[in-house]
C-alpha cells in the first residue's frame, strides 16, 4: 500500500542551528522522516526539542541567528534549501501553506481579516482585490464563520479565539496548498473548540487529498488524525513509524515514557509513570544518546556512542541501543490499567 | 463520609465593565452566578470547564482575593464572607494557592528561601531565623528540590522546578485546603506527571484537602474524587468521579468528554461536536446558558433557567431533560 503513495515530502538528515552568544544550539540536529500525498505525519516532543524549527526549516522561515546549515528537504523531487528566496515566495502560501499556535500573533492587527485571506489570492493567481474578497467570503463561509460578508470587513481582535483560528485555516487554504503544515494550532483552544477545528481541517484536506504536517505535544490529538508518527527529543527524530506502532509496540523508552506519563480518559491509571529529570540545555547537550540521563535503560555504551536510527521494520526506525529490553518491558503489557 | 471543609452557597462574583472619561460602569461581566458546592476534608474537588466559564474566579474568590458581590462561604465552620481584612489574613494560613503560570507566581528578586518563609513571616510561626531556614530546606526536600538551592533566585530554576517550589510554599503553613489554580497546565508531559504524582503524595502524607482547577478532563479524571463542572458561571453537573465518566448528565458535560482527544488509535467513541463559541459571560443568553449550543435543546431551555437538582444519590445537574 505504502508504495503506491505519491512521496511528496522528504527530509533528509536536516540541520538547523542557532548561532548564538553563549555557543551553537543545535536546535534541528539530524532529522529524517518522509511525508505521502493524501497523509498526516505527526511530529510529538515537548517545548525545544526542535519540532517548530523543523517546520520552520522547511518553508525557510527562520532569520539569524537560525541558520540550515544541513540536510535536503526534497518537495516534489526537488531540494528547497536550494531555490532562491523569489522561487520559495512562490511556493509559500500556494503550494505549502503554515497555520500557526497563536492566531492573535500570526495575524496582523492592523489589517482586515477580509484583506489577510486575499493577500496570498492576489499574489497567487493575480486577482483583482474584488475577486479576491469575493473568494474570501467564501473561504470564511467554508471554514464556518457566521455572517462572513460582515466577518470579511473586520479586525482579528474583534473575533474570538476560535474563530480566529478558523480565519488562519482560510487563510492557509485559500491557495488549495498541496501541503500543509499546523504548528500546534489548537493547543490555546478549548477542547470544544479544539474538536471543532480539527474536524474542519481533517475534511478540507480530504477534500482535495493535501498532506499535514501536525506539530503537537498532544498524543491524543495525534492518535486521532496522523497517520505516521515522528517522535523527536533534544533536535533529533527518536522513533519514526506508523501510529498503531507507536501506540501498541513502541521501541523507544522516551516514546514508552511519554505514553506512560499521561493522564488519559480511556482507562483508570493507578499511578502516573515519570520520566525523571528535565528536557536538557540545548547549549549542552549529554554525550552519547541525549536521552540517556533520563532513561532508565542507560548503559556505558549510551554514555558514550549515539545510537544511529536501527530499521526495526519498513517504517519503523529506532535510535536506541538497548531494542531487546525495552521490548521485553513493551511484551509485558507496558500500560498498567484495568 | 468525610467532614465538610469547605461550603460555598449562592457565590455571586460580577465584574463591572466600565467605559467613557467617568469609568461609567456599562454592565457587568458575570463571571460567578449564584454556585453552591461543598467540599470534604481530604479530597480532592476537580473544578473543570472551559475559559471564561469562572472556575478560577471561584477559587479567587474563596480566598477573597476577589470580594464576592453575594452569596456565602463557610470554611471549617466559620462564615469567612464578611470577616475583616485582618481576620481573614489569619484564616489563610489554612487556604492556600497554587498558580498556573510558574513564571509569573514567584517574585524573580527574592532568593527562593524567602519566597518560601514570607507566609510564616507573617503568619509569625518560627520567629527564629535559622529555624525557618531548617523548615525551609525540610520543604524543599519535600518537593524533590536539594535544600542547598535555597540561597537561589527564581531564574535559575526551570518551569517544573518553579511549580516545585510554589507547592512548597504552599505547604509551608501547613494549610486545610489548597486550590490548585491549573496547576499543571503549562508543564511538558513529563515534568506535568511528576508533579502530579508530588500533590498525590503530599495529599496522603498531610491529609490536604484541594479544590483542583483545570480544563483538562484526562488529568481531572486522574486527580479528582468528585467533579464540579461549570459553563457562563454556572455549575452544570456536580458528581462522583466514576459516575460523571461513566454516565455524564449534562449535555455539555457529554459533549466536554467526547472531545477529549485520546491517545489510543483503537479507542472509538461518538463525538458530539458543540456549534459556535462560548457566548459572553457579559451577556450570557437567557433561560440555561448552554441552549443556544445544546444538541438536546427544548423549548422550555430557551425560557426558564434550570435549576441544580440531585438526580441520583450524589449526582447534581441542571437540565430540564431530567425535569420529572
Amino acid at each position: 500500500m505504502k508504495n503506491k503513495k505519491k512521496l511528496l515530502l522528504e527530509i533528509k538528515d536536516l540541520k538547523t542551528h542557532f548561532f548564538t552568544e553563549e555557543g551553537v544550539v543545535k536546535a534541528v540536529d539530524g532529522v529524517d522522516f518522509e511525508v505521502y500525498q493524501g497523509e498526516t505525519l505527526g511530529i510529538v516532543g515537548e517545548s525545544g526539542c526542535g519540532k517548530s524549527v523543523t517546520a520552520f526549516s522547511i518553508l525557510r522561515l527562520l532569520d539569524y541567528p537560525g541558520k540550515t546549515v544541513g540536510g535536503e528537504v526534497n518537495f516534489k523531487g526537488e531540494n528547497l534549501l536550494k531555490k532562491t528566496e523569489d522561487e520559495m515566495r512562490k511556493i509559500r502560501g500556494k503550494e505549502i501553506a503554515m497555520i500557526f499556535q497563536e492566531p492573535m500573533t500570526a495575524l496582523n492587527p492592523v489589517f482586515t481579516v477580509g484583506f489577510q485571506v486575499s493577500e496570498a489570492l492576489m499574489m497567487h493567481f493575480k486577482m483583482s482585490k474584488e475577486e479576491a474578497k469575493k473568494k474570501s467570503v467564501e473561504l470564511l463561509k467554508k471554514v464556518g464563520i457566521p455572517i462572513p460578508e460582515q466577518r470579511v470587513n473586520e479586525y482579528p481582535h474583534q473575533l474570538s479565539g476560535g474563530m480566529r483560528q478558523r480565519a488562519m485555516i482560510a487563510m492557509a487554504m485559500s491557495c488549495d496548498p498541496i501541503l500543509l503544515i499546523a504548528d500546534e494550532p489548537t493547543t490555546a483552544l478549548d477542547v470544544t473548540i479544539q474538536a471543532q477545528i480539527l474536524d474542519l481541517m481533517m475534511n478540507l484536506l480530504k477534500e482535495f487529498n493535501g498532506s499535514l504536517i501536525m506539530i503537537t505535544h498532544d498524543l491524543g490529538v495525534i492518535a486521532e488524525i496522523a497517520d505516521r508518527i515522528a517522535i523527536m527529543y533534544a533536535g533529533k527524530v527518536v522513533e519514526y513509524a506508523d501510529k498503531k506502532t507507536i501506540f501498541h509496540h513502541p521501541l523507544h523508552p522516551y516514546t514508552l515514557g511519554l505514553l506512560t506519563s499521561i493522564p488519559r480518559l480511556d482507562m483508570e491509571m493507578k499511578r502516573l509513570n515519570v520520566i525523571p529529570g528535565m528536557v536538557p540545555n540545548p547549549l549542552h547537550f549529554p554525550s552519547g544518546c541525549k536521552f540517556n540521563p533520563r532513561c532508565r535503560f542507560t548503559t556505558d555504551r549510551c554514555k558514550k556512542e549515539e545510537p544511529p536510527l536501527i530499521k526495526i521494520e519498513e517504517g519503523h526506525l529506532v535510535k536506541c541501543w538497548n531494542l531487546d529490553k525495552v521490548e521485553k518491558e513493551v511484551k509485558k503489557g507496558f500500560l498498567v490499567g484495568v | 463520609m468525610a467532614d465538610l471543609l469547605l461550603q460555598v452557597k449562592n457565590l455571586v462574583k460580577y465584574f463591572p465593565i466600565k467605559k467613557g472619561v467617568f469609568r461609567k460602569t456599562v454592565g457587568w461581566i458575570k463571571a460567578v452566578d449564584d454556585i453552591s458546592f461543598e467540599v470534604y476534608e481530604g479530597e480532592t474537588l476537580g473544578l473543570v470547564g472551559e475559559s471564561g466559564c469562572g472556575k478560577t474566579t471561584t477559587a479567587l474568590t474563596i480566598l477573597r482575593l476577589e470580594e464576592p458581590n453575594k452569596g456565602q462561604i463557610i470554611f471549617d465552620g466559620k462564615d469567612i464572607t464578611r470577616i475583616k481584612r485582618s481576620d481573614m489574613q489569619k484564616e489563610r494560613k489554612h487556604m492556600q494557592i497554587i498558580f498556573q503560570d510558574p513564571y509569573s507566581s514567584l517574585d524573580p528578586r527574592m532568593r527562593i528561601k524567602d519566597i518560601i518563609a514570607e507566609g510564616m513571616l507573617t503568619h509569625n510561626i518560627l520567629k527564629n531565623t535559622q529555624e525557618r531556614y531548617e523548615k525551609v530546606g525540610e520543604l524543599l526536600k519535600k518537593v524533590g528540590i536539594p535544600a542547598e538551592y535555597m540561597d537561589r533566585f527564581p531564574h535559575e530554576f526551570s518551569g517544573g522546578q518553579r511549580q516545585r517550589i510554589g507547592i512548597a510554599r504552599a505547604l509551608a503553613l501547613e494549610p486545610k485546603i489548597i486550590m490548585c489554580d491549573e496547576a499543571v497546565s503549562a508543564l511538558d508531559v513529563s515534568i506535568r506527571s511528576q508533579i502530579i504524582n508530588l500533590l498525590k503524595d503530599l495529599q496522603e502524607e498531610y491529609n490536604l484537602t484541594y479544590l483542583f482547577v483545570a480544563h483538562d478532563l484526562s488529568v481531572i479524571k486522574y486527580i479528582s474524587d468528585r467533579v464540579v463542572v461549570m459553563y457562563l458561571g454556572k455549575i452544570v453537573e456536580i458528581a462522583d468521579k466514576k459516575e460523571f465518566f461513566n454516565e455524564p448528565f449534562h449535555p455539555y458535560a457529554q459533549a466536554l468528554i467526547s472531545a477529549v482527544p485520546v491517545p489510543n488509535p483503537d479507542y472509538k467513541k461518538e463525538r458530539i461536536l458543540l456549534q459556535g463559541d462560548v457566548p459572553s459571560p457579559a451577556n450570557p443568553p437567557k433561560g440555561c446558558r448552554f441552549h443556544p449550543r445544546c444538541f438536546k435543546v427544548m423549548k422550555i431551555c430557551s425560557k426558564i433557567e434550570p435549576k441544580l437538582k440531585e438526580i441520583k444519590a450524589g449526582h447534581f445537574c441542571a437540565c430540564h431533560l431530567y425535569d420529572k
